[in-house]
């Protein structure tokens, strides 16, 4: 167990959310989502042209073939959305106290797409490949003139912005943070996960028995973190995050460690920040990708951290699709929906669990006894995993 | 607070390449990768005598992985489609996996975009809150010529690592070294030269 810091860090609050993704524009749609166990994966026309192993996706832009800035499009939508949620409390915050740290495993790789193939490409679109001047330009659209972070962690990018952001907080760099994520839909990337034959014909099923594979997603997410001084008290509890942590499973470029010891790390890692015991948390939103070698993973990290008491687990990408960079931040939005509706969501996709896969599996959305504690996690390519402790204080 | 000093820095660059030995699994490996290891190889930290799960590496590359993208892309028109290797190397964070696994760090992992602005205080808090014991941080400069005329920056092949632990034997990293060319500059003029590496 790490030796960690024992000063007092100030509490950060989650103060408001912002989603676009495959289930719909707005956090609600995800809300809907949650409780009805619908999926926004569908066979998409623009993929559906034999170069790639599936053609089932979780698109927001079913045509693709409009905007040649989606990533800008997709993130500025949900960073629109969350900041009027969170509107009182930025209001009350001087721009310069406000940071923003943006996940993205791609940015606008629509551009290298167009450039490439000698299409239109507007000087914004070019600009929007770096991920760090889609990073500035986000930040400057949304006031935020504090510090400003481009993350790109893999797919755990959107969980290890969520830690960085709440970091910024906490050592006085900034009040409040912007943490954003977003990746977009493209060939190119469905053409790596077809190479590396990793897509599931079928969709997504996470957990499940004959699952085959993952379902490319994409989605625009922000969360407003806020130092939790900062709020004013209401008759709401806030939920706040509470801790975090990361590892490298220093074992394969592209492939998850056998045995989950890695991810385990970061889940012990977090729970020794959030000062929760295993038998503390009511929920678990999973990894969960759908490819037998990571959902075996998983399943071998849970089983280490909790052993046969593992608390509900499900996993979103049957329904959500893999957002790639997003999916820490917008999966992370779906556990603020859980504790708040008090609902355990879900597993589109799964319908015979795998053999070792938790018994705990969650298959369809029930309501929950009580949601105070929930553990978020993400892996990804590179070995790395990411793990944070939601909770209200 | 606990003191962060800079035990070993040093730059390489693409001339470097032709006189490392690094294995076979190097050769495969994207030219930003290879400039990491290096980089990391050179600064010559015995991480045997280290508890590997409290060493971090954090990384700034500021063209993200570009480079790689594009030769990627390149293969879309082959047959059997672009390639499944190169596709690994196409985020920007894979350097950070190379690192790892060949010197079995298994502690916690950070890769920014854009300028190295953001690494050093970066991995300093990770020491300073003792979520780690010590930090490699990597600063990546890698434009080839096709990356450069799509983004418009002058190409460079140039990569620039530091170790950062919590102690005292090296040199102290203070609040104005907040960028990795300064501190590679103070590290390997004068006194400290033994720790550099270039």
């Amino acid at each position: 167990m790490p030796d960690l810091d024992q000063r007092d860090f100030p509490d950060v609050v989650i103060a408001g959310c912002g989603a676009t993704s495959a289930v719909g524009v707005g956090v609600e749609a995800l809300r809907t989502a949650m409780r009805t166990g619908a999926s926004g994966l569908r066979k998409c026309e623009r993929f559906n042209d034999g170069r790639f192993q599936s053609s089932i996706v979780g698109a927001v832009f079913q045509n693709g073939d409009g905007d040649d800035d989606p990533a800008y499009e997709l993130a500025n939508q949900a960073l629109r959305e969350a900041c009027e949620q969170g509107r009182d409390v930025l209001q009350s915050i001087t721009p310069d106290r406000i940071g923003f740290v943006l996940a993205t495993t791609k940015a606008n790789i629509e551009a290298l797409e167009r450039l490439s193939d000698g299409r239109d490409c507007s000087e914004m679109a070019r600009r929007h490949l770096q991920g760090d001047l889609l990073a500035a330009d986000l930040a400057a659209a949304h006031g935020a003139k504090g510090p400003v972070q481009c993350v790109s962690n893999a797919c755990a990018s959107g969980l290890i912005a969520i830690q960085q952001g709440s970091r910024l907080i906490q050592r006085g760099a900034a009040d409040a943070a912007l943490v954003a994520g977003v990746d977009h839909l493209s060939a190119f990337v469905m053409a790596g996960f077809s190479a590396l034959k990793a897509l599931d014909p079928a969709g997504c099923r996470p957990f499940d028995r004959d699952r085959a594979g993952l379902s490319p997603g994409e989605a625009g997410a922000t969360i407003i973190l806020a130092r939790k001084s900062l709020i004013q008290e209401s008759t709401n509890p806030q939920i706040q995050v509470l801790g975090w942590g990361n590892s490298n499973d220093a074992n394969h470029i592209t492939g998850p460690s056998r045995d989950g010891s890695g991810l385990a790390a970061a889940i012990r890692s977090a729970l020794s920040l959030a000062k929760a015991d295993p038998q503390e948390l009511d929920y678990i939103n999973a990894h969960g990708t759908g490819t037998p070698f990571n959902d075996a993973m998983e399943s071998a990290a849970l089983r280490s951290v909790f052993g046969d008491s593992c608390p509900p687990v499900s996993g979103s990408k049957g329904m959500l699709g893999h957002t790639l960079g997003a999916a820490g931040v917008v999966e992370t939005i779906l556990c603020v929906l859980a504790m708040q509706e008090r609902c355990l969501p879900g597993t589109p996709g799964l319908k015979l669990a795998a053999e070792g896969a938790p018994s705990s599996l969650v298959r369809e959305a029930r309501r929950a006894n009580r949601m105070n504690r929930v553990l978020k996690v993400n892996t990804g390519f590179g070995g790395i995993n990411g793990a944070i402790v939601l909770g209200y204080g | 607070m606990a003191k962060v000093v800079v035990a070993a820095a040093g730059i390489v660059t693409e001339a470097d390449l032709s006189t490392a030995k690094m294995g076979s699994r190097f050769g495969r490996m994207d030219l930003l990768s290879q400039l990491a290891l290096l980089a990391v190889e050179r600064l010559g930290i015995n991480f045997e005598k280290m508890d590997r799960s409290r060493i971090g590496v954090c990384l700034a590359v500021s063209a993200g992985s570009l480079p790689t993208d594009i030769e990627y892309w390149k293969g879309r028109k082959e047959i059997g489609g672009p390639s499944p290797t190169l596709f690994a190397y196409t985020l920007p964070s894979s350097a950070i996996g190379e690192i790892a696994i060949r010197y079995r760090l298994t502690g916690p992992n950070l890769c920014f975009v854009g300028t190295d602005a953001t690494l050093l205080p970066e991995a300093r808090d990770l020491i300073e809150r003792k979520e780690v014991d010590g930090c490699v941080c990597v600063a990546c400069d890698v434009i080839t010529t096709a990356a450069s005329e799509l983004i418009r920056v002058q190409p460079k092949a140039q990569v620039r690592a530091v170790f950062l632990v919590r102690g005292t034997n090296g040199v102290a990293l203070e609040e104005k070294h907040r960028d990795m060319e300064s501190v590679c500059a103070l590290v390997c003029a004068g006194e400290s030269a033994r720790n550099c590496a270039r």
